[in-house]
């Protein structure tokens, strides 16, 4: 079973649970002592991943690190359809690619906020916050086109991709971050289809939406 | 202060587009400093409401939209579409929350494809000629951190192509702009393509729209709303949709173009001070909510509804849609009961049939009743379509708890009025129920259309002799699992039964919840004894022949009540003294038992004195 190096409140090891959650992959999750401990940043740890950071799975004796390098990897091995990481669809594919470094972006400016406010880590605040107001207007812009096309994910296709896991926790958890998605109700909107995806779990700050309306 | 016209808060403000709104989401809005939670009900009526839970201030606008109900995220409040009143709190699952407990609402009118609203608005929103005539066609919205006025300062000179010469700047073919008109709050712009500048300058309002016929000009309105001091969402309306084939390439050209706009008005808002924050002005607390309430005494109509609708619903039941002469309905919750107060004087309790938050009527069902006194039968034969009656707000003594495992409702006949409502809230939450029917016939099936909605979870009982149905009921409450509620409304002996069964099998009293229709007890109202009132200082005497609530009324002492018979609950005094002599059928055996609570209608007094606290 897939070993995951994990802490609740880590949004990069969020999105390696709600893949596999989604992927309905089993796992056992192997708390690390991000706060107040910095296991991660300790010698034993770095044995496991030299960089000292989580997530981390190990799979079978194969170990990667690297959040959104996970969600390749657990998509390309766990999803039969081949639909969350679309290696048979060129476009789509470099699409997905695409958006993923966008999402380091989101990691680095909203989920960085989150923890200068959250955990008192040490980055220019106003900065993360100016830099994920930036690509929050370019994502609400993108998100709103792709409703006028028909379209609920953030590639073309009809079906979400690791893109959307990659940014989702970003996005969704910016407010702790001192992040107001006021303006962005294209964005606020897509939220509520990731919650709704089949298989979705939550974390902490992290809520459920209400049912679709049938029919 | 007389509002004046130029008042931002006393006009009407665009806050959402219609795409802002679909169903079962909860856009996160913000109009002169203050924020909202705007959400579109399932019936499709758009609430705006003041982004702030009641309970602990926690912003609405994360809670989920369920499309009756709201539900703050923090501690899972629940508000009723509509009157945003509170429908339930789960921290008290057993009681009826207070009809005052009640979010700040703002008006909303859907008009151009946006959602108008404003703190106080006068009249209604306005009517801009260019878009009555036509189908307006929404732009994509841009927020700008910049103030209104500067914004629709640069909005007058923009520039965009006409919707069917997208290609004109790139064939250098003039584009000539014509502002329509300006205000405060919006910018009219022409656009007209041509290289010929001839006419276009002088081109109505009215003349634009002629022109466009050939693609060659294009009108958009502006609106700027005024988020707050220092920041603005623009909304474009096209006075034309483009062919559908066409749409994507307008849209895009006019959020490049707006998208250069913003960041022009930005460059330059940024090197101003920033303005002070609008602070949204605090409510005061309303009188009624800030004082004690009086007790409402006997029984008030303080409501006026029309008959909207009355039809057949099933064999001997005629059921009514009722609702509101003007305004929206006060909040119900589940197991709610309205008195109606009939043209022939009479007085008479219907269960609310709709699930939470199906605020936008009241539907009752009427069972004509061959010994009736006269209300079923003025119901059925006098009130018609259209009639106004008075009715009493809504009262909940039959309240629902929403947060069992399980949840077993027994409706007997015309006894499913109560329980529709619960299975519909229940079904909704995705909380496990069954509904059982106990009827004659098929035909005698009310509301069916609700009921075939419900799916597996109706198990309809048909045709069942009375010892078939006592056996029925044995069998379908035969154990208590934990966390499952009960709750019974039927003909007497179906209840009794019911209870008996439910007794036997091991449920708690708190578990199993009832209502009956009426009280049929043989009245026993020849003792005498006297009541002491603690609160009000006063003792009476209450004789032979005479309630408690009559004595109590004449002696000016304020008690609601409803049905007058010991059924509904409505009545209840809290007993501190004395033992009382119960004759409702409203009470458990515990109720009963306990002897701390009694109903001043019917029931009376064992010991020489009562200590009542009222």
């Amino acid at each position: 079973m897939i070993k995951l190096y994990d802490y609740v409140l880590s949004v990069n090891c969020y999105k390696q649970r709600l893949m596999m959650s989604i992927l309905d992959v089993p796992y056992e999750s192997i708390p690390v002592d991000f706060y107040p401990g910095w296991e991660h940043k300790g010698e034993e740890f770095k044995k496991i991943n030299p960089l000292g950071h989580i997530p981390v799975i190990d799979d079978d004796g194969y170990i990667l690190w690297d959040a959104h390098a996970i969600l390749v990897y657990l998509a390309a091995k766990y999803d039969p359809s081949g639909l969350w990481y679309p290696t048979s669809d060129p476009r789509l594919l470099g699409e997905t690619a695409s958006w993923m470094l966008f999402a380091e972006g989101t990691t680095n400016t909203a989920s960085a906020a989150r923890l200068c406010v959250n955990l008192g880590y040490d980055f220019d605040l106003e900065a993360c916050r100016a830099g994920a107001h930036r690509l929050f207007r370019v994502l609400d812009e993108h998100l709103w086109f792709r409703e006028r096309e028909g379209r609920e994910w953030v590639c073309s296709g009809p079906h979400p991709t690791i893109a959307d896991i990659a940014l989702f926790p970003d996005v969704v958890l910016s407010e702790e971050g001192g992040i107001p998605r006021l303006d962005y109700p294209a964005l606020r909107r897509w939220t509520d289809r990731v919650k709704r995806m089949p298989g979705f779990e939550g974390m902490p700050g992290i809520f459920p939406a209400s049912q679709a309306r049938q029919n | 202060m007389t509002p004046v016209a130029s008042d931002p808060f006393t006009l009407w403000h665009p806050v959402a587009s219609d795409h802002d709104v679909p169903h079962r989401h909860v856009h996160h809005g913000q109009l002169l400093g203050r924020e909202l939670a705007i959400w579109r009900a399932d019936d499709d009526f758009v609430n705006v409401w003041e982004n702030r839970c009641l309970h602990r201030g926690v912003r609405l606008s994360i809670g989920s939209n369920d499309g009756t109900e709201l539900r703050c995220q923090y501690h899972g409040w629940r508000y009723a579409n509509r009157s945003a009143g509170c429908t339930y709190i789960p921290a008290h699952p057993a009681d009826a929350p207070a009809r005052t407990i009640c979010n700040r609402t703002f008006s909303a009118v859907e008009r151009y494809g946006l959602i108008w609203s404003g703190e106080d608005p006068v009249g209604e929103p306005p009517t801009i000629d260019v878009l009555e005539s036509c189908a307006p066609f929404g732009l994509r919205n841009l927020p700008v951190n910049a103030s209104v006025e500067m914004t629709v300062q640069y909005l007058q000179a923009h520039r965009f192509c006409p919707s069917g010469r997208l290609d004109a700047e790139s064939v250098e073919m003039t584009v000539e702009m014509t502002v329509e008109w300006i205000d405060d709050y919006s910018v009219a712009l022409t656009a007209t393509a041509g290289g010929s500048s001839s006419g276009s300058a002088s081109g109505s309002s009215s003349g634009s729209a002629s022109g466009s016929a050939s693609g060659s000009s294009s009108t958009a309105v502006f609106f700027v709303q005024p988020v707050d001091s220092g920041r603005s969402v623009i909304r474009g309306v096209l006075t034309e949709t483009p062919p559908e084939g066409d749409q994507l390439a307008v849209l895009r050209h006019h959020a490049v173009g707006l998208n250069g706009l913003v960041a022009a008005i930005e460059a330059e808002a940024a090197r101003l001070p920033a303005p002070e924050p609008i602070m949204p002005a605090l409510q005061q607390v309303p009188i009624h909510l800030a004082e004690l309430p009086e007790a409402p005494s006997g029984r008030i109509a303080s409501l006026r509804v029309q008959v909207n609708r009355k039809w057949s619903t099933a064999e001997g039941v005629a059921a009514f849609e009722l609702v509101p002469l003007q305004g929206v309905l006060p909040t119900f919750q589940p197991g709610a009961h309205i008195d109606v107060h009939l043209p022939n004087g009479l007085i008479r309790q219907y269960s609310i049939t709709n699930g939470a938050g199906q605020s936008s009527c009241y539907r009752i069902g009427v069972k004509l009743e061959p010994d009736s006194t006269g209300g079923s039968v003025c119901l059925h034969e006098t009130v018609r379509e259209g009639d106004v009656l008075a009715i009493s707000e809504p009262r909940n003594n039959f309240p629902l708890r929403r947060d069992s495992l399980r949840t077993i409702l027994l409706a007997g006949g015309i006894g499913i009025t109560p329980l529709l409502s619960m299975a519909q809230t229940l079904d909704r939450m995705d909380l496990g129920f069954e509904l059982h029917l106990f009827v004659q016939s098929e035909d005698h099936i009310a509301f069916r259309d609700v009921v075939d909605g419900l799916g597996e979870s109706v198990v309809p009982h048909v045709g069942l002799s009375p010892p078939e149905t006592v056996g029925e009921i044995r069998r379908l409450v035969a154990e208590h699992p934990p966390h499952t509620h009960l709750y019974i409304c039927g003909p007497g002996p179906m209840l009794e039964a019911a209870r008996l069964e439910a007794a036997a099998a091991g449920w708690p009293d708190d578990a199993v919840h009832f209502e009956y229709f009426k009280n049929t007890t043989e009245i026993d109202d020849s003792s005498t004894f006297d009541v002491a009132l603690a609160r009000s200082a006063l003792t009476l005497t209450v004789g032979a022949g005479q309630t408690i609530l009559e004595v109590l009324r004449e002696h000016g002492v304020s008690v609601p009540s409803s049905c007058e018979q010991g059924a509904c609950g409505t009545c209840v005094a809290t007993v501190l003294e004395g033992e009382p002599d119960h004759q409702d059928v409203y009470l458990n055996d515990s109720d009963h038992r306990a002897g701390d609570r009694m109903m001043t209608c019917v029931s009376r007094s064992k010991s020489d004195r009562l200590v009542l606290d009222l």
